[in-house]
């Protein structure tokens, strides 16, 4: 018998692994904290996660729903504020991996996160930019992840700033040596960024997942490594802590949702129902 | 800027606005995805004030509310929680494009920083130059020339980029406690409050309950709203709800929903404000119309556990220069001894009339 996991489970075990022990990791709503949470609790115990909102050392005991809520304020171990977290953390590189989903994404790893079609004119407008630039832009590395989000030659908006035109590009325009998106992680592969030209190439394939599936979803004519990685697994124990820990993320957006709806006509339908 | 000093501020909800916001003012939310001050929101909002501009770091319902009900027509934006998904057209994403609503967009950092430099009294602040290449930075909208400059650092002649100090006209701001004079104590996660208080030209202040003073002077530190800048309390159980405030109440997902339910369209927002906001008069008619519709039963499950803040222990040995027997140890001598020594050195003065 093989394991039974979700797609949004297996991103979530996969960013996992781009947690190393010791490391200040800045975390915001959703996917990526349950990431953080499954790290701490399996390889590395000693991480620092931050959270924009001004704290520090936090131990969250469900997935937030932002990045302020209830799960994140009992018991850290430093509150500060939002200034001093892009000043006296971010500014001086003590952040070494923030995390970020993503709407848009080009080739040389810079993101949309605003808006789809003109700003002027949208189709979709999405969250804003919130702290992605800054994060984007200071962190040592970067682990993206994209749920619906697209590859585009030209993003819409321009909201944070990857390796701008690659290259030397990014650190001419002032941000920290050697700092930079790392990885992407989609539902279907993981995409890493060559260290010279910084061009984003596809490092690996989730399971069952082909090479020509991933190319039709890229504009651009991606280059592909010699040797592709497999994405692993989750253990039955990564399941059993994301389950508990982050039932929504398991469920996806989509499913969540639909479990909400319907617990709100039942609460509508009157007290005496409950 | 004016300065608010009075023993006693406190006042209705209805009153506060009626005094303190016009139309055409600038404000800012001292407060940021958690612990808004919605119930000042909904009053702001029966008030019938228009035109306004805001200073938004987070929103999450408010901002809807706001956008819908055309109480502002600017809106200086870091982030919009959406969290019925990105297919969903909410109230703001309509107003913008009926161009209700014209939105300028910033990163948190940068929004937040205009408050920093505008708190300090500065002209403008440097922030984060690794942004300078972004369409935040490049595009502007409303805000013209005043959005973001590059100016030379003096001392390395690297190029810096700035934005601008801003002084809203007004912060809304939610506390968990607060005395009548306006000393205002918010704990959690604290965000931008601090910065975007005392940016603005002053504060109106809702608190979950009023405490003495002397509870306030036991912890000053928790004092993120100094009275000086509070021109108005308003004491206000559940002024943040459906949002969370630490060591009260958890945020209301099943109210959430339902809200999030009825936003995707003019009718049902029209209907939903109806319900909640201009039917009602208060905050206090709002919970009494929740526990009427839903039952106490959901709303007691928000109701937080204790967990406590060790205390700080601001004690000393609090003794003044005389002991109990007017004896000081510092100078080695008693009250009296201390009137003569003076007598003696003959700097005491004596007065024109000579009487005792």
């Amino acid at each position: 018998m093989g394991i039974k996991f979700t797609l949004d489970e297996l991103i979530v075990y996969r960013a996992a692994q781009e947690i190393k022990d010791h490391e200040m990791v800045v975390i915001g709503q959703g996917l990526p904290m349950a990431a953080g949470v499954l790290a701490e609790a399996t390889h590395a115990p000693n991480i620092v996660i931050v959270t924009e909102a001004g704290i520090v050392g936090l131990k969250p005991f469900k997935v937030p729903i932002h990045v302020a809520d209830t799960s994140c304020t009992r018991g850290y171990t430093y509150g500060c504020d939002m200034v001093d977290v892009f000043t006296t953390i971010l500014n001086h590189e003590y952040v070494d991996v923030a995390f970020l989903g993503v709407g848009q994404i080009d080739r040389y790893g810079n993101v949309n996160s605003s808006y789809i079609g003109d700003m002027d004119n949208f189709d979709i407008r999405l969250m804003g930019a919130g702290g992605a630039p800054e994060f984007v832009g200071y962190a040592k590395r970067t682990v993206f992840t994209m749920r619906g989000g697209e590859f585009v030659e030209k993003l819409d908006y321009f909201t944070s700033p990857g390796y701008i035109r690659g290259g030397n590009t990014r650190y001419e325009s002032a941000m920290p040596a050697g700092s930079g998106p790392s990885i992407l992680i989609t539902q279907a592969a993981v995409f890493k960024f060559d260290p010279i030209t910084k061009e984003m190439y596809l490092a690996g394939l989730h399971p069952g997942v082909t090479v020509e599936q991933v190319k039709k979803e890229v504009p651009w004519k991606l280059k592909v490594a010699d040797k592709l990685e497999i994405t692993e697994l989750p253990t039955e124990e990564a399941l059993g802590l994301i389950r508990r820990y982050a039932p929504e993320i398991s469920m996806g957006r989509k499913l969540q949702l639909e479990a909400l709806i319907n617990q709100v006509f039942r609460v509508l339908s009157g007290p005496q129902n409950k | 800027m004016e300065k608010y000093i009075s023993p006693d501020k406190l006042m209705t909800m209805k009153d506060a606005v009626e005094k303190f916001v016009h139309n055409g003012d600038s404000f800012v939310f001292a407060n940021c995805l958690t612990g808004m001050p919605l119930a000042a929101v909904h009053e702001v909002i029966r008030s019938g004030k228009k035109g306004m501009m805001v200073f938004q770091q987070g929103g999450i319902e408010e901002i809807d509310l706001l956008a819908e009900a055309g109480t502002v027509d600017r809106i200086a934006l870091a982030y919009n929680f959406r969290a019925g998904g990105k297919r969903i057209i909410t109230p703001l994403d309509r107003a913008m494009k009926e161009k209700r609503v014209k939105v300028e967009e910033f990163t948190n950092f940068t929004l937040l920083s205009m408050m920093k430099a505008g708190a300090m009294g500065y002209p403008f602040i440097p922030v984060l130059s690794g942004i300078r290449e972004t369409d935040v930075v490049k595009r502007h909208g409303f805000f013209g020339d005043n959005k973001f400059a590059e100016v030379e650092d003096p001392f390395s002649k690297q190029k810096v980029l700035v934005v601008k100090g801003q002084n809203p006209d007004f912060a809304l701001m939610h506390v968990q406690r607060a005395d009548r004079a306006g000393n205002g104590q918010l704990w959690g996660a604290m965000i931008n409050s601090k910065w975007a208080a005392l940016a603005s030209k002053k504060i109106i202040l809702t608190t979950e309950k009023i405490v003495d003073t002397a509870v306030i002077r036991s912890s000053p530190h928790l004092t993120i709203a100094p009275a000086h800048k509070v021109c108005a309390v308003v004491e206000c159980p559940w002024g943040a709800h459906p949002c969370e405030l630490a060591g009260h109440y958890d945020y209301d997902i099943v109210f959430r929903a339902m809200y999030l339910g009825s936003n995707g369209t003019a009718a049902g927002m029209k209907g939903w404000m109806d319900e909640w906001i201009y039917n009602l008069p208060d905050r206090e008619a709002y919970i009494k119309h929740y526990t009427d519709k839903f039952g106490a039963e959901l709303l007691d499950k928000l109701r937080a556990k204790p967990f406590l803040s060790a205390p700080a222990d601001y004690g000393f040995t609090f003794t003044q220069e005389w002991d109990e027997n007017n004896y000081s140890t510092k100078f080695g001598m008693t009250m009296d001894q201390f009137v003569k020594h003076l007598e003696e050195k003959g700097v005491l003065i004596e007065s024109a009339g000579g009487e005792k």
